[in-house]
């Protein structure tokens, strides 16, 4: 098994090779603007250093040795999922509810059990958010589909 | 003859509105820099959107004096629970927390607040001088030379964060592949847009940056929760002696110096600078043996050194549009959303700007030098805040400082992707801020080409007519290969040792 900087040298080529292919879709440049630089140069030229940079990368890992890698700690995942739900939730049940079940959720999750600490976040969290930045600065936050059905 | 440009500073700078804005700056960066995971970078970064509501100047006072602030305020922490509140701090906790543990955190918190302070006016002293003249020399650059001088920008990434040189270039570049998506200015051609009406303007580098920095740290965070913080009691503030600061007063003055050259190398940032401050500061002890073990030099040499890379960083950031830290990359995206051009015609087109920042700067690093030694306890005290209420905070003020920007979804999701990928990034050696300087950089860059393409029609070899791009290009190639080049040499120097 070689250094893992070898694999993600190979990802970030076959990464630069998808994206190369990408740019092959672009429209076609108007004859009247030809005389302009392509849109395509600029892309290619950065993809072509990432892919030499990484091939640079795959030869250094080779003469690395192995290291032993944290292992990602089950939180990490349960934080990026509850991320991941928050920004689905917003569409749907609006900023304010869904700030404030950030507030419940993320630090059950993190192993926080005092109640009324979890409830103070959880009222003043969103109550913060509305009053500083919407009200003060006018921020028009989205309400929710949730709130505007009821609405 | 007066200083050109005083004249329109001097209302703004007197103004109470703006000068609450500097105090309220300082204290938050103090603030946010004593809280471990909350860095100046994130900080900056998160109050960035919230400033577009602000006038130009009194906005980037306020980025200033947070930046400044912030710097310090990383120092609490190393000092008093071993746990630098941010990266640059990380030399201070060497001697700062054995100092602490023997019952003199007063002392170590005086001579970081005091040799901080000292580093910072230092270097925005610095900044006044450095950057018109540097500014006036830029006149002269065209296209080539300004893509060149991005080019040597982007080349110093290889140096910082130290050992992963091509891991840095990597997320420079990649950074610039971010800057391509949208609708190419010339052409009118979408670029990586996959059909996404948000994406034709490109994807803003503020979501980005808020993900990089903020995102990806709430993960982090989740990571290391098992750690426990213990914070050092401060019975009573025992402030540095005269004899303290007599004998640090050489150690502050060559890490200023150090830290401001530093800070003024593109891409070079604080960390970097206190690091070698704290060598500094060893190779010339009369008692190197102390160093470790509770040294004021030890605390005294990385503090002056990473707040003068503050000022010395803002050097380029302002006169050549070139960012000289990470946190300079965010300040200077500020300047862009405020519609100011950064580069030598800055100081023609917004001429209190300089005045703003070097009062701000001046102003928060006499500031933090007062909250710094008289909130001492308070700031302990804060620094042992709960991460499991401190971070769902810290979600809130991601997902308005992303929505608020354009007031769009797209933005949110935007940072929570950059966020997730700066996590997996991070995880493999990407450190976030090459990232940032190639999307902040990257329109300066493909625009400078495309116009010197235009110039030298098409002919690469017309860079070699232009003795500035050249002498850029050449210091480029230099900042790239002096990593490898020293590994080699030291490699060889081992094995020839290992053979004797």
């Amino acid at each position: 098994m070689r250094h893992q900087d070898s694999l993600i040298g190979v990802c970030l080529v076959a990464f630069c090779g998808f994206v190369f292919w990408l740019t092959m879709g672009f429209d076609e440049v108007p004859p009247m603007l030809s005389q302009n630089v392509p849109p395509t140069f600029f892309p290619r030229l950065v993809l072509s250093i990432i892919a030499l940079l990484s091939l640079a990368l795959v030869v250094q890992g080779l003469k690395k040795e192995v290291d032993a890698k944290e292992t990602i700690e089950p939180a990490v995942f349960v934080t990026a999922a509850i991320i991941a739900v928050a920004g689905l939730l917003l569409s749907f049940a609006g900023t304010l509810l869904t700030l404030s079940l950030v507030a419940i959720v993320l630090p059950i999750a993190w192993g926080e059990r005092r109640a009324h600490l979890i409830g103070a976040l959880a009222v003043c969290l969103p109550a913060g958010v509305y009053l500083i930045f919407s009200l003060a600065l006018g921020i028009r936050f989205p309400a929710g589909r949730l709130f505007e059905g009821l609405l | 003859m007066g200083l050109p440009g005083l004249e329109y500073a001097l209302p703004i700078v007197t103004d109470p509105f703006v000068i609450g804005l500097i105090v309220a700056g300082t204290f938050a960066g103090v603030l946010v820099g004593a809280l471990p995971g909350l860095s100046s970078s994130m900080a900056v970064a998160l109050l960035l959107p919230f400033s577009l509501y602000l006038d130009p100047i009194p906005a980037i006072a306020l980025l200033s004096a947070l930046y400044c602030a912030g710097t310090f305020g990383g120092s609490i922490t190393a000092i008093l629970i071993n746990a630098p509140g941010a990266p640059p701090a990380a030399a201070t906790a060497f001697d700062g927390y054995p100092l602490a543990v023997k019952g003199e955190a007063g002392r170590a918190l005086g001579i970081a607040a005091v040799s901080s302070a000292c580093g910072g006016i230092f270097s925005v002293l610095v900044l006044l001088f450095a950057a018109p003249w540097l500014a006036r020399i830029a006149y002269t650059f065209g296209p080539p030379e300004y893509f060149a001088l991005a080019v040597f920008g982007l080349s110093m990434l290889s140096s910082i964060s130290g050992a992963e040189p091509t891991k840095n270039l990597i997320g420079g570049c990649f950074g610039l592949l971010i800057a391509t998506v949208g609708v190419d200015l010339t052409t009118g051609i979408e670029r990586l847009t996959f059909g996404i009406p948000e994406l034709y303007d490109g994807i803003h580098f503020i979501p980005v940056l808020i993900g990089l920095f903020a995102v990806t740290e709430l993960l982090t965070q989740a990571q290391t929760l098992g750690l426990e913080k213990v914070a050092v009691t401060i019975k009573a503030l025992k402030l540095p002696t005269l004899d303290d600061f007599k004998r640090v007063k050489g150690t502050i003055l060559r890490s200023s110096g150090i830290g401001t050259f530093i800070g003024i190398l593109p891409a070079e940032g604080s960390t970097m600078a206190a690091m070698i401050g704290y060598n500094e500061a060893k190779r010339w002890s009369d008692a190197p043996e102390e160093f470790g073990k509770g040294s004021i030099e030890g605390i005294a040499g990385p503090e002056a050194a990473n707040n003068a890379a503050t000022g010395g960083s803002m050097v380029p950031t302002l006169a050549l549009g070139i960012p000289g830290s990470a946190t300079a990359a965010v300040i200077l995206g500020g300047l862009q959303v405020q519609g100011l051009r950064p580069g030598p015609y800055l100081f023609d087109e917004q001429p209190g700007l300089l005045y703003g920042i070097f009062f701000a700067m001046l102003l928060a690093n006499a500031l933090f030098l007062v909250f710094g030694l008289l909130g001492a306890k308070l700031f302990s005290r804060i620094s042992l805040v709960p991460t499991t209420l401190l971070w769902p905070t810290v979600f809130a003020l991601c997902f308005v400082g992303a929505y608020g920007l354009e007031q769009s979804l797209v933005d949110v999701w935007v940072m929570l992707v950059a966020g997730l990928i700066g996590f997996g990034l991070k995880r493999y050696g990407f450190s976030p801020a090459p990232i940032i300087m190639g999307l902040v950089l990257g329109g300066l860059v493909e625009t400078s080409l495309a116009q010197s393409m235009i110039i030298f029609d098409q002919q690469w070899t017309g860079f070699l007519a232009r003795p500035i791009s050249l002498i850029f290009f050449a210091l480029a190639l230099v900042s790239m290969l002096n990593a490898p080049v020293r590994g080699f040499i030291r490699n060889r120097s081992q094995r020839s040792g290992g053979a004797a």
